[in-house]
């Protein structure tokens, strides 16, 4: 017995009214299914309550528009979920009636879908090819190595000068604090890393995948980023 | 016989006679009394303290400007002797547990204009010694401690001298650096300037694995060169191990020289 079968017969076990059969059945298959179990038990222990309370409740005023209402809600929530398995129902009978369609063409008709069959799969093998080939980096309009590495580099550099605007910021407005000497030992020496960021921008320039390079560029950007964080305190 | 009062009005009348010499020594006397009296723009003062601790020790110094050293003797304590240049800044060396702290930033945070303060640091053998300071030369000597870390943000020279901490970090930006000492096992060492040479002075069986960067080429490791060592951006890079690698070394300089000398 499946869990569909046993929760129809499920109404019938709790008000007593199932054959020996069917229950002997049932009780194999609420052993060994703990999910049905709980919807018995549930069940069992509600109809327990109502039998125990019967006659302590009165029944609602409109006992009939109560009702009505509730079907309108329950029909309002089965509505999209009926109309979806009807859209499935359709697609199905297209496709079931679009496969036992049988079909009559004449000697040019066969020749010009034949023709057109070839005009799709030709252009869908070039296209696909072309794809494939950039994707590789091999096509023509594939961008090249040295193209994608500036880039690399440049969206670093955006980033990091994102940081260093702001430090520099706080760094200006503080600066006017500092003695003469402060100033020119600080502007000497933003000047030398400055010159470190530029030689390695320079090689990365002759030469986007130097390592060496790139390494010594973010060393060098994260040595400024230091300078002004730290003289932004000052 | 002269009453004193009559030798008193030949003397009034007399006419004074000075030479060149005495003229100038008195110049020089005036000068000299004049410069002890003002309050002249280099007038110093000198703070002094004491901390009784124990072996372990950690200090701690974030000084603005000026000379720092660093040095062990044989007492647990540590002496601070600052002397300061005018305008005082403020200096309020403090005891947290085992580590004395000197924190000139913070103390003086939104003075601006501060002056100069050379620091002398005497502490136990054993201690970490963790200094930075915006600008100013760090001398640290014969310290056995973790970690030994000086950082310059701008100009000043590092010299770590007999060193043999498990953590060694030297950095600043117009400079030179001298490390002299040894690197223990499984220790990290990092010595990185922007414009300086930096010198590394190990004993002949130091263990260790090297990176060493500069831009220049200019990387002579002398008689720990062997051919197992990378070489990376046409001699801009080296990358290797010396003995058994055991402790990690990095030295960075971007418009300088990288040096190793046999101890």
């Amino acid at each position: 017995m499946n869990c569909e079968k046993c929760q129809e017969l499920m109404g019938d076990l709790v008000d007593g009214g199932l054959s020996r059969e069917d229950k002997s059945t049932l009780s194999l298959h609420l052993e060994e299914c703990l999910a049905c179990a709980d919807v018995r038990n549930d069940l069992q222990s509600i109809v327990a309550f109502c039998r125990s309370h019967r006659g302590e409740y009165s029944a609602p005023p409109n006992a009939e528009g109560l009702w009505l209402r509730i079907r309108n809600v329950i029909e309002a929530e089965m509505q999209p979920a009926s109309k979806a398995s009807a859209a499935r129902q359709q697609g199905k009978s297209f496709w079931s009636g679009l496969m036992s369609r049988s079909w009559e063409l004449s000697m040019p008709q066969l020749a010009a879908s034949a023709a057109a069959i070839v005009l799709v799969v030709s252009l869908g093998t070039t296209v696909g090819l072309r794809r494939w080939d950039n994707a590789r980096g091999t096509g023509p309009v594939a961008s090249s190595p040295r193209a994608e590495a500036a880039t690399r580099v440049s969206d670093r550099m955006w980033q990091q000068q994102q940081a260093i605007n702001y430090w520099n910021q706080r760094v200006e407005t503080n600066k006017v604090r500092w003695n003469q000497g402060m100033r020119d030992t600080f502007d000497r020496n933003l000047k030398v890393i400055d010159q470190a960021v530029n030689d390695s921008l320079n090689e990365l320039n002759r030469d986007p995948h130097d390592e060496v390079s790139e390494e010594m560029l973010n060393a060098a950007l994260n040595e400024k980023l230091a300078l002004l964080r730290e003289f932004s305190d000052l | 016989m002269n009453s004193p009062a009559q030798m008193s009005i030949r003397l009034l009348s007399t006419p004074l006679r000075f030479s060149g010499a005495h003229i100038f020594s008195a110049l020089v006397v005036c000068a000299v009394l004049y410069s002890f009296g003002s309050p002249s723009a280099n007038a110093q003062n000198r703070v002094s303290k004491r901390f009784p601790v124990g072996k372990n020790v950690r200090v701690e110094l974030k000084n603005i400007s000026g000379t720092i050293t660093v040095e062990s003797w044989n007492r647990d304590e540590i002496k601070i002797t600052a002397s300061l240049e005018t305008p005082n800044a403020n200096v309020y060396p403090k005891l947290m547990g085992e580590c004395v702290s000197i924190d000139v930033m913070g103390d003086n945070r939104g003075r601006g204009d501060v002056g100069d303060v050379n620091f002398k640091i005497q502490v136990p053998q054993d201690s970490s010694v963790d200094i930075e300071t915006r600008r100013g030369d760090i001398t640290v000597s014969n310290i056995r401690g973790g970690l030994v870390r000086a950082h310059i943000s701008t100009e000043g020279d590092i010299k770590l001298l007999d060193i043999s901490a498990t953590q060694v970090l030297a950095q600043n930006t117009i400079g030179d650096i001298h490390f002299d000492g040894g690197f223990s096992r499984g220790g990290t060492y990092q010595f990185q300037s922007t414009k300086g040479n930096i010198s590394v002075r190990i004993p002949s069986d130091s263990a260790f694995r090297l990176v060493a960067a500069a831009p220049t080429k200019k990387i002579a490791l002398g008689e720990f060169w062997h051919n197992g060592f990378k070489t990376l951006g046409d001699g801009r890079k080296f990358v290797g191990d010396v003995g058994d690698g055991r402790s990690s070394v990095m030295v960075t300089t971007f418009q300088g020289s990288i040096t190793f000398i046999r101890r």
